[in-house]
């Protein structure tokens, strides 16, 4: 036995019950409210079809709501609780509301938008207080999900027999094949009627299957159907609510099939009638599931509702259980049923029930034109069969219509997928219209919607069954139409007098069965979705609890606060101490590529807009990308290392896309080239040193005067070789050392203990951008934001007057010549501080003519500088703007100005 | 449980070896050098102390000693050292295929990913190279600045890979 509760009262199960099952078990029938109405409710399937007994189950952030009952086994500890209903199930306030259904009809909430916004804000407070499922749980999911990619020759989709039968025979054929059954164990309606095959056959076939090397999923219902017969399966590893063995709760599979198999089966309709919500109302099939799969009886005096064969089986199953046969009303006429054995009445279709609190009290029918009635607390009902066409249609399929099955069975597909068993082959039905009152005859049970709610859209216009399933709210949520959809679809056509297939569909998405969300996000849902991307360095800088900044996926140092500083006062100090003496900062994460061979420097003309070829060894200059159209996209460095070797570096944030890029223009613009271009970025750790003082730090660690600005030589640090780069973001006179990353923190902890000894200090990004900003350099991503050409960034002098550069026909455009475009200039504050971002207008009400892009303080004099994008800005130096930043409410009087606060002649470089 | 074991192997040199001319010529001379034929696309070869796995049509990923080369290259190509920026994962023991489907998209469970066979994919967002050292063996090259996610994510997913 398990132990489990439900609305905090406890209670036993056997082995192997759903909680629907469990419930039951224990003379449970009312197990929840109507979304709307607040009407009770029990428990009307026994499969993922159900749309009324959805409960919460399970705990804090564990908690899973809108669980359908019949879709959760039940574990020891279990706890569930009703929902929709206050203060409790059997005594619901809420329940008030269906005296008031008339008000509350189809549509009624689009009609509460007519009239002044103030009713509807009076409306909304109710609507939401009245309406709705379960509630979200607040805390978060403990549980891991997982994703998991699966390939596979042939997919077979649901084990009943004709599912494991062609596995199985796909197994053996030497084919890799994947079977899911959304079910605990194999055999789906075999479980229910086990006559022809049994228990065994089950047991044996799922063996040989394993044996020939398939692979059989069970709890795994496949829930989407893509392009490229890619279909997704989410297999449940532990209950909802229950703590997983291996703290993976569930599994996405992105399943990649050459076949896919559907054997889904078809799924039991209800019938319209009065009161046919009621708990004691239950599928045919589902009761028998009960009977024969748990053993558990719901009623004792049933009767049975049909249009078909299949539910003398239920009325079998039930007197084998010793409950007994009230009535078997037959739709059909005679002689149908007549050899069953049980009271028949044919030519009978349900009218009303009346109920008690956890089963029924009463049925009427009619039969053959006169109202009976018979005393029961069961009625079982099988309106026909729906086959589940769902992953068909899904894959772009087609439907056929099934006249004798009076529904809709899958044709052709543009994928490769081949439907089997019972959803292709539904059993003949006949075909009956409702004699009951339509205003309490549901045929959406999860969201209250009558047949009359039908007939109220259409009286208002609704043809297309797309406005109907809106207008209604019919089809939505968990169950997705699953029981509702004909039966709309019955209706609808009836009213336009045509034929069900002339009524149309709705559209069959993805997921079949309701997906977490933390399913979707996978391993990722506890990290925003994607790996940080860690520092060669990252653990020296952790040591000192800097604040870290998010740059791309990579995390940097932003500032190395001290004694309680705020990160402006901390860049503030870094960014003096570089101004006036040395400064150590982290520079691995740029882009790096080795570039080697005889062509490498032709090959470099092309990538680059400047010239390279002219570089002596030793030497490097500053270089731009630009895009075809010629618009800048990143910038960098260049260097030569050797005769035929170089160094390019770019932009951190645009590393991927220069990679990208360069490999583009190897592979396909010059294949002829005699050119290897290797990305290092990784390869390479870079330690920038900075400031007055960098080079005599420099001079102590490598032994030997180091290279003048823009030049490079090989040296030795620490015992450790490097390269170090002469070049200069901050304006001062700065050294770029790049090693092997494995041997990275050997040479910078030398080098922090030098910059230390002088009195330096550590720099992060905040006191970098202070730096570049007062020297006026441009950053990728704001300067350089893909609208700006060499000209409009002032660096149209350095271009390669040969050409040949990717960009070079782009950038003769005339257009791009012409007056009126956006230039780089520098603003300096006249009051305040210049809000980044603002727009720069000359007078208030006037339209921007630009915009700041980056602004930052004066590292000594004090005061606001910033750069910015202004249209015709070249020739607007002394003007006074407004820098307007309405969404922050701030604004600053600016004064436009060459983009150079500091050493403008770059004197500072030199020695 | 299916078992893996997840070791990252010691830092080793490793070089992008670029063939950008005379590629038959060079194969010769690879072959004559090294006793051992260049690896066709996806697949690797050699020895202890030298191997080479094929990334893309004309580059090989090189694991080992290259003294040697340099003059089977000449001037039809280069070497480049990478080693510093890759991290090499051993996954072994009979789940590596089950663990590499995790977060994956590429057919690591198929039986012609058989020894000697390598494959460049992605693994839970982070660029992979893959090579079969054995049917108990995987060695896998990650990016330094991914590796910790990778392995913290390998590691997690070893201890819940039952079905």
């Amino acid at each position: 036995m398990i132990n489990f509760s439900f609305d905090g009262k406890a209670y036993t199960a056997q082995v192997g019950d759903t909680l629907a099952a469990a419930l039951l078990r224990n003379g449970i029938g009312l197990v929840g409210r109507s979304f709307k109405y607040h009407r009770p409710r029990g428990i009307m399937t026994a499969g993922v079809e159900e749309p009324n007994a959805l409960v919460t189950v399970g705990e804090g952030g564990r908690a899973e709501p809108n669980t359908r009952a019949t879709d959760v086994f039940v574990y020891e500890g279990l706890v569930a609780r009703s929902q929709n209903r206050w203060p409790n199930l059997s005594f619901d306030i809420g329940s008030v509301l269906g005296l008031a259904a008339p008000a509350l009809s189809a549509g009624f909430y689009y009609k509460t938008f007519f009239g002044s916004a103030k009713k509807w804000m009076f409306y909304e407070y109710f609507i939401r207080k009245a309406a709705g499922l379960g509630n979200a749980p607040t805390q978060a999911d403990p549980d891991r999900f997982s994703h998991r990619a699966a390939f596979c020759d042939v997919l077979v989709v649901g084990a009943g027999p004709a599912g494991m039968q062609a596995a199985l025979e796909a197994a053996e054929s030497g084919k890799r094949v994947i079977l899911v059954e959304q079910d605990n164990i194999l055999g789906a309606s075999l479980i229910r009627d086990p006559q022809e095959l049994d228990a065994a056959w089950i047991e044996a076939t799922a063996a040989r299957i394993r044996a020939a090397g398939g692979r059989i999923l069970t709890r795994t219902t496949a829930s989407g159907y893509w392009e490229h017969d890619l279909v997704t399966l989410t297999q449940r590893l532990s209950e909802p609510g229950q703590t997983p063995d291996n703290g993976v709760a569930q599994r996405l599979w992105h399943v990649r099939a050459g076949q896919v198999i559907l054997a889904s089966g078809s799924i039991e309709r209800p019938m319209a009638f009065a009161h046919n919500d009621r708990p004691g109302v239950m599928l045919s099939q589902a009761l028998r599931s009960y009977v024969r799969r748990f053993g558990v009886v719901p009623g004792k005096r049933v009767v049975i509702a049909t249009n078909n064969d299949d539910a003398y089986k239920t009325a079998q199953a039930m007197k084998d259980a010793g409950a007994q046969i009230v009535a078997v009303l037959d739709a059909r006429p005679a002689p149908a049923g007549a050899n069953s054995g049980h009271r028949v009445y044919n030519n009978a279709i349900p009218l009303s029930t009346k109920g008690a609190r956890h089963c029924l009290k009463n049925v009427s029918a009619s039969v053959d034109g006169q109202t009976l009635e018979w005393d029961a607390d069961l009625l079982a009902v099988s309106g026909g069969f729906t086959p589940v066409v769902h992953l068909h249609m899904q894959a772009g399929g087609t439907l056929d219509w099934n006249a004798d099955a009076q529904a809709f069975v899958p044709a052709s597909s543009r994928q490769n997928v081949t439907t089997i068993g019972g959803a292709a082959e539904p059993q003949p039905i006949f075909k009956m219209a409702s004699a009951a009152k339509p205003k309490k005859s549901f045929i959406d049970f999860q969201n209250d919607v009558t047949l009359a709610d039908v007939d109220l859209a259409w009286a208002e216009g609704y043809r297309s069954v797309e406005h109907l399933k809106r207008y209604t709210t019919l089809g939505m949520a968990t169950d997705q139409g699953k029981l509702s959809n004909m039966a709309a679809l019955g209706r609808l056509a009836e009213k336009q007098g045509v034929a069900i297939p002339e009524a149309g569909l709705t559209t069959f998405r993805p997921p079949y069965t309701p997906v977490t969300m933390g399913l979707l996000a996978g391993a990722g849902a506890k990290d925003a979705g994607a790996h940080v991307r860690r520092l060669a360095l990252y653990d020296l800088h952790a040591a000192k609890n800097p604040i870290w900044q998010p740059l791309g996926y990579w995390f940097r140092p932003r500032a190395y606060p001290t004694g309680g500083e705020t990160l402006a006062q901390a860049a503030l100090r870094e960014a003096k101490a570089v101004r006036n003496n040395v400064g150590i900062t982290d520079v691995s994460t740029l882009a790096k590529f080795e570039v080697s061979g005889p062509d490498a420097a032709a090959f470099l003309e092309i990538i680059c807009a400047t010239t390279v070829s002219k570089l002596a060894v030793g030497r490097g200059r500053y270089t731009f990308m630009l895009r075809e159209d010629g618009f800048v996209f990143d910038d960098g460095t260049v260097w030569r290392l050797d005769e035929n070797r170089y160094l390019l570096t770019s932009s951190t944030g645009g590393a991927d896309r220069m990679a990208t890029h360069i490999s583009y223009v190897r592979q396909y613009l010059c294949p002829h080239l005699r050119v290897s271009a290797v990305n290092v970025q990784e390869h390479y750790a870079g330690i920038a040193i900075a400031g007055p003082t960098a080079k005599a730090v420099l001079t102590t660690l490598i032994g030997e005067e180091p290279p003048r600005h823009m030049s490079t030589v090989p040296a030795v640090i620490a015992g450790v070789p490097v390269i170090i780069l002469a070049a200069s973001y901050s304006g001062e006179r700065a050294f770029e050392i790049y090693i092997t990353a494995s041997d990275a923190a050997t040479v910078w902890a030398a080098c922090e203990a030098e910059v230390m000894k002088v009195g330096g200090a550590l720099y992060g990004l905040e006191a970098m951008e202070f730096l570049r900003i007062e020297k006026g350099h441009l950053v990728v991503g704001g300067e350089v934001d893909g609208r700006m050409t060499p000209h409009d960034l002032a660096l149209d002098k350095m271009l390669n007057k040969a050409g040949g550069f990717i960009g070079a026909s782009g950038l003769a455009r005339p257009a791009l010549a012409e007056a009126g475009r956006r230039q780089l200039v520098g603003l300096e504050a006249l009051d305040g501080d210049i809000p980044e971002g603002s727009m720069l207008i000359p007078s208030e009400g006037a339209s921007p003519q630009g915009h700041v892009s980056a602004g930052a303080f004066r590292i000594i004099e004090g005061g606001s500088v910033a750069l910015g994008q202004l249209v015709d800005g070249f020739s607007r130096h002394g003007e006074i703007l407004i820098a307007s930043s309405p969404t922050r409410g701030q604004k600053a009087r600016v004064r436009v100005v060459a983009p150079h606060f500091y050493d403008p002649a770059g004197e500072r470089y030199r020695d | 449980m299916t078992e893996v074991t997840i070791t990252t192997l010691p830092a080793a040199p490793l070089h992008v070896f670029e063939i950008w001319n005379n590629a038959v010529a060079v194969a010769k001379r690879f072959k004559a050098a090294m006793g051992f034929a260049l690896p066709a696309t996806g697949r690797s070869g050699g020895n202890d102390a030298l191997r080479l796995i094929r990334f893309e049509p004309t580059v090989w990923l090189v694991e080992g000693d290259i003294s040697s080369l340099g003059d089977v290259l000449a001037e039809d190509g280069a070497l480049t050292a990478i080693s510093g920026g890759i991290v090499r994962i051993r996954l072994s023991g009979k789940g590596w295929r089950t663990l590499l489907m995790e977060g994956g998209v590429f057919d690591a469970e198929s039986p012609d990913f058989a020894a000697g066979c390598s494959a460049a994919t992605i693994i839970d967002h982070v660029n992979v190279r893959l090579h079969v050292i054995d049917e108990t063996t995987c060695d896998a090259y990650v990016p330094l600045s991914f590796s910790q996610g990778l392995l913290h994510f390998w590691r997690q997913a070893a201890g819940s890979l039952v079905e």
